[in-house]
């Protein structure tokens, strides 16, 4: 091979050995997986971010989408479960708006991905083969792992995951021209290029070629036809029958800027050349006439590439003379300068000058905390800066991807059993892909904050040893590393103290840092994000800053960033903080670096101070102190009026001068520096609408101005750690109170990171939201009651129903209680239907809520053994007796009427009968009015009206024997849904004698079926995860049993593994102290009516009450008045099991259908009324 | 709490009123007098450069350094200090052509440096 690769090229060319036998074995290897067929989608992007070439930039995602392993396949349906990860709308910023509007498909965004890989063919990067189920993250090539042992589908004939160009045999293949080869391999003609099964996941080393069919002509992948090393010159050889076969070979891809199906431009154009060269020059689709042609070919494109050309002019090429008649348009860029910074060693910078020590901050909660600890916080941090005085500081806010393959990896692992797809639905592993590109659609990015502390000058002895140590390829000495080792250790323990919390960086972090300083607001390259095992070469990120090119325009507002390797084409522009008007830190304002985060676009900031000690800043502050005196005296000798402004700023400069000199270190301190925030958008105007739209509301809210300098590209460079600062300008002097309320390092998470897709965030960032209702028992070991209260409409019950399908879906046997019935419509579902029965009590037969046997008995085996077991078994035996009686008597109480109940004998004899009857599962009501009727005149009177009472249908239900199906003993079913459809619920406000008497049948209904719904819990498998949700809870108010009920349920969630959701529209009694400390997750939607019912709710999230904090719970989904549309979203302050509260929206939109399924709003293209929908039941909701 | 920053302080116009017992009937800052000082003689050289002859009383140069010092200082504020006005004017005077080219700048590389594990 005659041409040097780049060094990225070289970097990926490193890893798999380049010999025959990987090739071999790598083509050995099955490149499909076992798991649903990709189609590769060869669909061009609906928006392109306009990426040099001027076409379709970069394709999807790498291996963003991880796919459980052993899931059937589906058959390709018109939303195809492609493994073709969608492009992730990467945090720099889209041009895709921030809330993707409901109902558009996955898009493909194509925005910069860096080297991704593409599903289905025509990848820029080599990928993993996805063989063993395995998540081939990486865009890198790694070492194929052992060759999968079963794939359901084994690849086609046609698939090589092999480095070299293959020419696929002619003949049908099912398969089409996935090939991984790097060169113009050409698909048999006559191949389908429709239906595209997974196979397009080759292992290959090498860019693959994507099938010219597939796309339309004019597209090319790649601006260098390259030809992966190794091949070398045999490449050349074997790439001539390629061509030869006569359709035109589709682009050679190159190393690097490979599109997938929505291919870039670039590559394509270059591959037309090349394809035209091919045959012209008898099929040596060699790199060096590829090469050539290929910069030909561009140029004759029109120039659109001419950066490429005069890139891929670049290259020495050994063979034919380049086409000399059309030159770039550039003549040749600058050269790259390289970076002030020299070595990375641990979590040191060196510098030809300083060395900076970096550490990274984690985040902390802002948001729904009480004041005083807000306080506590900015003080504590603010003491921290302060014991940093005279060092240089640089504080760095960077984003992250949100690595949604790996949390898919961590649900699937932790769902040992996913419920089994029934034909033609989704399986559980399309459940997790659509989960995975809803995530990555709505483009969550993590924030990362690091401060570097400047501390040490270099000597000349210490870069002089640095300079010969670098001729031996050693750098920085060991003298001067250890000196610093020594002063550093002062700062881990300023640092690490409570405030801050900051512990020292790793290189692969300092490294992630430069990365994206350089690519400001780019797209982070996702495939970091999941690299986790290193077979990749550390210093490859940094050798990516290789393709970054900046470009920038005189008195331009704007740099444009430009990574050569994808194509991405952005504009950053940075602002600096102007004048800031004093601020009210926590009592009115935000911190305010971290105000920025309400917009959905991610920002980079970057602060350079100087820390002030005491006395250094005093000098300089008595002299303009005297100055201004000196201006006053000027005005009074000049007979003139003096302006108040300076006598007041004199006695400020007076009472600061006070601070510094005689105040203690954290009021003395001062820092003095520059603030910036960078701003990127893949447009000049989009960037610079961003802007104005961030000033905007920085000068409205928080009265701070930001101002946009003149040179921007100066200030570009501050963002990276070790450049210079970019001028005198702008200096910000302020206390270092007002520095640490700034808290860059604010959060907004919530929520386990293990759990199923419920939201997002909506405070200030977007960050996702999970929940794993089991998380609180099986990990952090408490209570598994989660609570949900809001008003009607507030969205309970389908969160609830969200819930309960998620749980059915991993597995988990669920029983969900809708009295009004909507939810029992998740079990017809197509993926749910085979598993779920629906159990509607006003239609079941006698006996099945008979309350004696609705309580469980204990068995021995359930506790440990030993006599300390037996002792706990005996109680737990009398407990249940006990509450059997205690729930026959509210039973009791309930069916006769009110009046009676109220009198004194009554509750005695219903005593008196409990207890003769023996509490055991087999007893019924039939008993206790048996032994009713055996006591004096009253008893008789009381066990007629229970007879009376008994005649309705309904209340059958409560006497007689429970049938044997109705606990289920096989546990057949996963999802059972108990409904009391066309029942009508009381209205507790009205007293019990007006109501009717169905009404009154629901109330001891509802006790009972709540009861029954937890019934189920209590047999099979004690570890075994279950679910129960439970909806209008507020019914047990005021009665004996039901808060035992509750007590219980909590107290038994941990014990025997069950997840219990309970609604509740007052959170008053029920939720009273005692459960509340059993309770592990709230969610509380919207309150708007009652403020006694907020307060409980405030009280519940363990938020202080009468700050203000209820007005939030009345804003919850709101809905725009203007606006005709319903809201399709519902919001709800949601703490966690970790005591993280904050303000989420609820999303399940990537769940298909679900929404339709749950939705429970009377709308008029509802062919069937809901049973429940008279007005009643709407207050029972 | 109540946070505000020191700049104020550091604000305060402080503008040269007149000698004693003469009011200006214009107040400018300070600044203003040093940069028409340093323009007079720049003026002069430029006009030295062309005519080779020094005026006595340099009238075209003090006119042209007080028009030149006021568009200046149009553009100063606090927070941009003269110096920086006429830097930015003067490296993008430098680097213009037409307003929509774009130049490509330096890129910055960071492949030569040295990642070292642990610090010793």
């Amino acid at each position: 091979m005659t041409t040097t690769p780049s060094r990225a090229q070289q970097a990926q060319s490193a890893d798999p050995p380049r010999s025959d036998d990987t090739a071999d074995e790598a083509r050995r290897t099955a490149p499909s997986d076992p798991g649903p067929t990709a189609s590769g989608r060869p669909e061009p992007p609906p928006d392109s971010t306009g990426g040099p070439a001027a076409g379709a930039t970069t394709g999807p995602a790498p291996l963003a989408v991880f796919r459980a392993p052993g899931a059937a396949p589906t058959p390709p349906t018109p939303a195809p479960p492609g493994t073709r990860p969608d492009t992730p709308a990467g945090p720099g910023g889209q041009a895709a708006p921030p809330n993707p509007r409901p109902g558009q498909p996955p898009v493909d965004r194509p925005s910069g991905q860096y080297p991704t890989i593409p599903d289905g063919g025509s990848g820029a990067y080599p990928t993993v083969p996805r063989g063993h189920g395995d998540r081939s993250s990486g865009a890198y090539p790694t070492v194929p792992p052992n060759a999968t042992p079963q794939a359901p589908r084994p690849p086609a004939t046609g698939q090589q995951s092999g480095a070299y160009p293959t020419v696929p045999p002619p003949g049908p293949q099912p398969t089409t021209g996935q090939q991984s080869g790097a060169y113009p391999t050409v698909p048999p003609p006559g191949q389908t290029t429709a239906a595209r099964p997974s196979s397009g996941q080759h292992s290959g080393a090498y860019p693959t070629v994507p099938p010219p069919g597939s796309r339309a002509s004019g597209q090319q992948s790649g601006a260098y036809p390259t030809v992966p090393a190794g091949t070398g010159s045999a490449g050349a050889a074997t790439s001539s029958p390629g061509p030869s076969v006569g359709v035109p070979p589709a682009a050679a891809t190159t190393g690097r800027g490979a599109q997938t199906g929505t291919a870039g431009a670039r590559g394509q154009r270059s591959g037309r050349g090349t394809a035209s060269r091919g045959p012209a020059t008898g099929g040596t689709a060699g790199r060096e006439a590829a090469t050539g042609g290929t910069a030909g070919r561009e140029r004759a494109a029109g120039g659109k590439a001419g950066r490429k050309g005069k890139a891929a002019r670049r290259q020495p090429t050994a063979a034919p003379p380049v086409d000399k008649r059309r030159m770039p348009k550039y003549k040749d860029r600058p050269a790259p300068m390289a970076l002030a910074i020299t070595e990375i060693a641990g979590h040191l910078t060196f510098t030809p000058t300083t060395v900076t020590a970096w550490y990274w901050l984690p985040e902390m909660r802002w948001a729904f905390r009480p004041d005083t600890e807000r306080e506590a916080m900015i003080v504590a941090i603010a003491e921290q800066y302060a014991g940093l005085a005279g060092f240089r500081l640089h504080l760095r806010r960077t984003t992250k991807p949100f690595p949604a393959d790996e949390w898919a990896r961590v649900i699937d692992a932790n769902t040992p059993h996913p419920l089994p797809t029934p034909p033609g639905a989704p399986s559980w592993s399309d459940h997790l892909v659509s989960a995975q590109r809803h995530l990555l659609q709505v483009n969550h990015a993590e924030g990362q904050t690091y401060l570097g502390i400047t501390f040490a000058r270099r000597t000349f002895k210490d870069n002089l040893v640095e300079r010969l140590g670098a001729l031996r390829g050693k750098g920085t000495g060991s003298q001067e590393r250890k000196r610093a080792a020594r002063m550093v250790g002062q700062f881990d323990e300023v640092l690490g103290a409570f405030g801050m919390r900051g512990r020292r960086v790793t290189p692969t972090e300092l490294e992630w840092l430069i990365y994206r300083s350089v690519a400001l607001c780019m797209d982070p390259p996702q495939l970091l994000s999941s690299i986790r095992n290193s077979e990749w070469e550390q210093s490859d990120l940094l050798a990516l800053t290789e393709q970054i090119e900046r470009y920038r325009t005189p008195y331009g507002s704007t740099v444009k960033l430009v990574n050569r390797l994808t194509g991405e084409e952005r504009h950053a522009c940075v602002l600096t903080v102007g004048r800031m008007e004093p601020l009210e830190i926590p009592e009115r304002h935000e911190p305010w670096m971290h105000f920025h985060e309400r917009l959905p676009w991610p920002m980079e900031i970057s602060s350079h101070v100087d820390v002030l000690g005491p006395g250094d800043t005093f000098r300089n502050l008595e002299h303009r102190l005297r100055m201004i005196r000196s201006q006053q005296s000027d005005y009074v000798e000049h007979g003139m009026d003096v302006p108040p402004e300076l006598e007041r700023l004199a006695r400020r400069a007076l009472v600061v001068g006070d601070d510094m000199t005689t105040g203690l270190p954290l009021d003395a301190s001062r820092v003095h520096g520059w603030h910036r925030i960078a701003i990127g958008g893949s447009t000049r105007e989009e960037c610079l609408e961003r802007a104005r739209a961030l000033t905007k509301m920085y000068s409205r809210d928080m009265r701070i101005s930001l101002q946009h300098p003149k040179n921007q590209d100066w200030l570009a460079r501050e963002f990276i750690p070790g450049e210079p600062i970019a001028n005198t300008g702008y200096v910000r002097r302020m206390p270092v109170k007002l520095f640490a309320a700034a808290l860059p390092q604010g959060a907004s998470n919530v929520g386990d990171r293990r759990g199923d897709l419920i939201g997002r965030t909506a405070g200030t960032s977007r960050r996702p939201v999970f929940l794993d209702l089991h998380f609180p028992m099986e990990v952090r070991e408490r209570s598994g009651l989660a609570v949900f209260v809001s008003e009607p409409g507030g969205g309970k019950s389908t969160l609830v129903g969200g819930l309960g399908y998620l749980a059915a879906r991993r597995g988990v046997q669920t029983t969900l209680l809708d009295p009004s019935g909507p939810l029992a419509r998740i079990c017809e579902m197509p993926e749910l239907k085979p598993y779920s029965r629906v159990l509607n009590l006003t239609g079941s037969q006698e006996g099945t809520l008979a309350p004696y046997g609705l309580i469980p008995t204990p068995l021995r085996s359930h506790f440990a053994d030993g006599p300390a077991g037996d002792r706990e078994y005996e109680i737990g035996v009398s407990n249940a007796r006990a509450e059997r009686r205690m729930l026959v008597q509210d039973i009791c109480s309930m069916l006769i009427p009110p009046q009676v109940t109220r009198e004194a004998s009554t509750a005695a004899l219903l005593r008196h009968a409990a207890r003769q009857v023996p509490a055991e599962e087999t007893s019924t009501l039939d008993d206790v009015v048996r032994a009713l009727r055996g006591t004096d005149d009253d008893g008789v009177e009381l066990a007629n009206l229970l007879l009376d009472a008994a005649e309705m249908p309904l209340a059958r239900l409560f006497f007689g024997r429970p049938p044997e199906s109705l606990t289920d003993p096989e546990h057949r079913d996963v999802l059972t849904v108990i409904t009391m459809a066309g029942l009508r619920l009381p209205d507790l406000k009205i007293e019990r004698e007006y109501w009717s008497a169905e009404e009154q049948l629901a109330l001891p209904m509802l006790h009972t079926a709540h009861r029954l719904a937890v019934r189920r819990c209590y047999s099979g498998d004690m570890n075994a995860r279950k679910m129960v949700g439970l909806d209008e809870a507020h019914f047990m108010e005021g009665w004996r049993s039901g808060r035992s009920f509750l007590v219980r349920l909590a107290r038994d969630s941990r014990k025997w593994n069950i997840a219990g959701l309970v609604a509740s529209q007052n959170p008053k009694d029920i939720l009273g102290l005692d459960v509340q400390n059993l309770v592990s997750t709230v969610f509380v939607g919207r309150i708007a009516e009652d403020p006694e019912i907020a307060a409980e709710a405030l009280r519940l999230l363990r938020v202080p009450r009468g700050v203000g904090y209820e007005a939030i719970l009345g804003t919850l989904s709101t809905s725009d008045t203007a606006s005709d549309r319903r809201l399709p979203y519902r919001e709800f302050v949601m703490r966690d099991v970790d005591a993280r509260v904050q303000r989420m929206r609820v999303d399940l939109s990537y769940v298909p259908e679900l929404l339709t399924y749950l939705d429970t709003t009377p709308t008029q293209d509802r062919q069937e009324p809901v049973p429940a929908a008279a007005p009643g039941q709407e207050a029972g909701r | 709490m109540r946070l505000r920053t020191d700049d104020d302080i550091y604000r305060a116009r402080l503008l040269y009123l007149g000698p004693p017992g003469y009011t200006l009937p214009f107040q400018l800052p300070y600044a203003q007098y040093g940069l028409f000082a340093l323009l007079v003689p720049v003026f002069m050289l430029i006009h030295y450069a062309f005519t080779l002859t020094v005026d006595l009383f340099p009238a075209w140069e003090i006119a042209l350094s007080m028009v030149a010092t006021s568009l200046v200082f149009r553009y100063v504020d606090p927070d941009r200090p003269a110096r920086m006005v006429l830097r930015t004017a003067l490296t993008d005077w430098r680097r213009t052509r037409e307003p929509r080219t774009e130049r490509p700048e330096p890129s910055l590389v960071a492949s030569r440096v040295r990642v070292r594990q642990e610090l010793l």
